[in-house]
């Protein structure tokens, strides 16, 4: 297909859009955590019901991503209303057509939060949950069909890859990120546009793109709802990467446990392929990408770079020292650039409005938005995403819906098992990647787990340290040996046998580990020991005897 | 080869470009302590032993595996890079059953001198006693997991001199074996030709040939670099 | 039926899913770096890795027999021996922890005298862990088969699997 077809495509699919072919929209979240809730069934029950009213020319039902309030779910929301009916079985399917779609009045006791605000909104988008929030990596989650292409180019889907394409340079893409000063939503925060460069700047024939949707951190989904909820944003994120950086194969790396996730991106790719944005000579240019799905196999330790390359390479998932990076030296040798899933979905907005546009949102150094997972002891659990800079008091309470039960804040742990606790003196800190390390724990991947006063900080830390040493690959000595002691003597002080001993060779272990560890995997895995040691020494001296 | 300027352990030296800092550290009498480099076989970075601190860059590196560059200012003595040693030392020991007294490698092992090099007096932390499997299936040698430290020379000779693959590593974190094909008994592997290089390979007593009284093991490892040497020359 | 004792290999060749496992094999070329794709292949046919599936594949791709094994073991996906008729997967992931999924596994295991990893004598019943599921906002999640159960208690669980044996 040439650009021209594609055009026509694009305004056709606009034109039924803006024209209407149906006047309402009803979305059934099919996000992972609604399906668990029953989501399928309501879908088919809603489809059914339609059917038989008569409306299917007038309504459309849409299988959409994650809307957001997982634990509310199932969730159906109601288009152009943005109308969010919270906990739906089959048995209120009729009763939603009937009010909603017939008598035109919503039902109050079934929308968003009825049941725990005094008055709920029916126009969903003012409510202090989503009000708070700016969604621009999640943009069209939750209101466009993931397994619809036609759906993500009339939502303005692969415009951003045409401008790139007949407008831009590869230094001018390179320059636009550069100025959005995007960081990398993996974990470590390093500039986007700097890694491009390097990649950009090496010669080679043959360079590789490769997308981490190896989410390992326990308690963080974000990659999984992107590439559920709109797999066609960082298949284009990744086309205009790979046209910046002059790669022609690219890599998304899913994780096995995400099977929805994996079938999605790859029925993404086939009808990307279908319609030439992927595959020799797109849009008639001279450039070529093509895109291939690996799926991972159970190993935490393959989210970090070097690793996650040996496992595409068919090896065991252990990471080698970096320099070389693999910006130079990556897949099978060669220049590779590696993102993660919400960097490259936050590619698009960038090139179309602009990198000066996304550097104004969030913080001077942490521009944009950021996605986090809300879980653990909140009223309100899922998928948020917010300015950077938004304060952890603001996430958890106004958007949270504060603590279960009424009860206490304790901490939240951020950066799963690489990061560290956050106590309730620090719930003003702003959520960017310096204040974070500043209290000794990371941005990570955006999981935000909230502890009330139940939670034992010292078998936290036990909890976490357990989890790396399991997830250690092994191959070097701090890591496959300290990660064992350190967990030893954790497990001895938590069945209260510690001695302060104990207490001054964990802290000795913490720092060498961090280190001396080959890799990320084990240069973070003391931080949960460290950072409850720094907010929460108390608990670990409670219990240690002499 | 073009000749850098850099500076290691307050010393300014002229050295050829394009080797590693352990390279250039040995060319010059500096001693580093590794275990699991031999010389000639891909170094893996993972003994961290070779830890040495650059100005400028905020983590330790391994010298093995680290490229030197124009002007590097390197410390290999630092009182925390020993500290860090003598603790890597103490997981060694701690990690497997090592008995010196009765280990046929008593006086010729590389751990053991490590030990004696790090003033290792005593280990501060609690032995793990796992258990390890004594593989005496192979005619002539024997594998011993008590005493392997997880260097990997044994499987990186095999595969890149030998080109045999008999060896590998099975599971992961502190589960990690050294593996003869489909973790057969040693001497029902199909891949290995007996020639032993990992006999000479292996820095401990983790690999030994039968036909050895205790304490007469010779290890030759130089053996194994002069022959990578002298196929390089060849091509 | 899922066997637990390996096939030999004339029974292998007659077996089906080794069909399936060959076509996978060959669309992707012999090549050994797509290792990892043909074990979650194997793996989804049989349920788990038969050492005489392995040496197939080994041979298949030409690799020595301990690069594969050495694959096998390291990802936490493929397993060795069968799972069972019936898996019981407990999310251990942090959401689930912090909402209590020590104590529902605490409980299974007690009642089925199982621990994770383990499979019951009769193969009826297969107990795991995983480090978080991605259904965070429901926890604690447990996955009995392929269905998912959210905010569950230990009560529920146990009766459900109770269910699920005395059906087979």
């Amino acid at each position: 297909m040439n650009r021209q077809e594609l055009q026509t495509i694009i305004t056709a699919e606009t034109a039924i859009n803006i024209y209407n072919k149906y006047k309402h929209k009803l979305c059934v979240c099919c996000g992972a955590g609604c399906i668990s809730s029953g989501a399928e069934d309501v879908l088919k029950k809603l489809e059914e019901e339609i059917k038989t009213r008569g409306l299917e020319n007038e309504v459309e039902v849409i299988a959409t991503g994650c809307m957001g309030p997982c634990n509310q779910g199932p969730l159906i929301k109601y288009l152009p209303d943005h109308t969010i009916y919270q906990k739906v079985d089959c048995s209120n399917i009729k009763a939603i057509v009937q009010s909603q779609l017939i008598e035109k009045k919503p039902i109050e006791d079934l929308l968003l939060f009825a049941d725990s605000r005094p008055k709920p909104f029916i126009d969903a988008r003012e409510d202090p949950y989503f009000k708070k929030q700016m969604k621009i990596a999640l943009k069209d989650c939750g209101h466009i069909n993931p397994e619809k292409i036609e759906d993500y180019l009339a939502n303005d889907g692969y415009q951003a890859f045409d401008k790139v394409l007949f407008q831009m340079s590869p230094e001018d893409v390179i320059a636009e990120i550069k100025q959005s000063r995007l960081r990398g939503r993996g974990g470590a925060g390093y500039p986007t546009g700097l890694k491009w460069e390097t990649v950009y700047k090496y010669v080679s024939k043959q360079k590789y793109v490769i997308c981490n949707g190896d989410e390992g951190d326990p308690g963080a989904f974000m990659d999984r709802s992107v590439l559920e909820g709109n797999p066609h944003r960082v298949l284009e994120g990744m086309c205009i990467a790979a046209y910046a950086v002059g790669a022609n194969k690219g890599y998304v790396y899913i994780r096995g446990e995400y099977p929805l996730a994996i079938k999605r991106i790859e029925l993404a790719i086939k009808q990307a392929k279908k319609l030439g944005l992927l595959g020799t000579n797109i849009l008639g240019t001279d450039f070529s990408f093509d895109v291939e799905v690996r799926i991972g196999a159970g190993a935490f330790v393959c989210g970090e770079e070097t690793a996650l390359i040996a496992s595409i390479e068919g090896k065991r998932g252990t990471p080698k020292p970096r320099p070389p990076f693999p910006a130079e030296s990556g897949l099978w040798g060669k220049p590779t650039l590696i993102n993660n899933v919400e960097t490259f979905a936050s590619i698009v907005p960038v090139i179309n409005n602009g990198g000066e546009w996304y550097s104004e949102i969030g913080t001077p150094k942490s521009a944009g938005t950021k996605i986090f997972a809300l879980a653990g002891k909140i009223n309100y659990s899922g998928l948020i995403e917010v300015p950077m800079g938004t304060t952890l008091r603001e996430i958890v309470f106004d958007i949270g819906g504060g603590i279960q039960g009424g009860g206490e804040f304790k901490a939240a742990q951020t950066g799963g098992p690489s990061g560290g606790c956050i106590p309730a003196e620090h719930l003003d800190v702003k959520m960017d990647y310096e204040s974070l390390i500043s209290l000794g724990s990371i941005m990570g991947s955006g999981g935000l787990i909230v502890m009330d006063k139940s939670s034992d900080m010292v078998d936290v830390a036990r909890y976490f340290m357990e989890f790396c040493m399991d997830e250690s690959c092994g191959k070097c000595v701090p890591c496959r040996v300290g990660t064992k002691m350190m967990h030893d003597l954790l497990q001895k002080i938590c069945n209260d046998k510690g001695t302060t001993i104990d207490l001054e060779r964990l802290e000795e272990l913490a720092v060498y580990v961090k280190e001396c560890s080959l890799c990320g995997l084990g240069a973070s895995a003391p931080n949960p020991l460290l950072s409850t040691l720094r907010h929460f020494r108390n608990e670990y001296e409670n219990r240690i005897t002499e | 080869m073009p000749k850098i300027a850099v500076t290691i352990d307050d010393k300014k030296l002229d050295v050829d470009a394009g080797k590693t800092i352990l390279e250039i550290c040995r060319e010059n009498g500096i001693e580093i302590l590794t275990m699991c480099h031999l010389k000639g076989l891909t170094d893996v970075g993972a003994c961290r032993l070779c830890l040495v601190e650059i100005e400028g860059i905020n983590k330790l590196l391994s010298a093995c595996t680290t490229k030197i560059a124009a002007n590097m200012v390197i410390k290999t003595q630092t009182e925390k890079i020993k500290r860090y040693q003598n603790i890597t030392c103490e997981l060694f020991y701690a990690e497997r059953n090592h008995v010196c007294s009765v280990c046929v490698a008593n006086g010729k092992c590389d751990l053991q001198k490590l030990g004696y090099k790090t003033e290792m007096d005593h280990i501060r932390y609690p032995y793990l006693f796992p258990q390890c499997n004594v593989d005496t299936s192979h005619a002539w040698y024997v594998l011993d997991h008590n005493r392997c430290i997880m260097c990997t020379r044994c499987v990186r000779v095999c595969a890149e001199v030998e080109g045999a693959h008999n060896w590998n590593v099975m599971n992961r974190g502190n589960k990690v074996r050294i593996i003869s094909d489909f973790d057969t008994p040693w001497g029902e592997s199909e891949t290995c030709t007996s020639c032993g290089k990992c006999v000479h390979a292996c820095p401990t007593g983790a690999i030994w040939p039968k036909a050895i009284v205790q304490g007469q093991l010779e290890k030759k490892p130089e053996m194994i670099t002069e022959l990578i040497e002298k196929r390089k020359m060849n091509l | 039926m899922k066997t637990a004792t390996p096939a030999t290999d004339a029974a292998l060749a007659k077996d089906p899913r080794l069909k399936l496992i060959a076509a996978k094999i060959k669309k992707e070329n012999y090549k050994p770096d797509a290792l990892i794709e043909i074990l979650h292949t194997a793996q989804n046919a049989y349920g788990y890795l038969p050492m005489s599936v392995l040496k197939y594949i080994t041979k298949q791709l030409h690799l020595p027999p301990s690069r594969v094994y050495s694959t096998v073991t390291f990802y936490h996906f493929f397993s060795l021996k069968s799972k069972g008729d019936h898996t019981c997967l407990v999310c251990t992931g942090t959401a689930c922890y912090v909402k209590g999924a020590q104590a529902i596994l605490n409980e299974i295991e007690n009642q089925f005298s199982l621990e994770p990893g383990q499979v019951s004598a009769d193969n009826k019943l297969g107990i795991s862990v995983a480090r978080c599921i991605g259904a965070c906002g429901l926890a604690p999640a447990v996955v009995l088969d392929d269905e998912v159960l959210a905010k569950a208690t230990a009560e529920e669980i146990v009766n459900k699997i109770n269910a699920k044996i005395v059906e087979s």
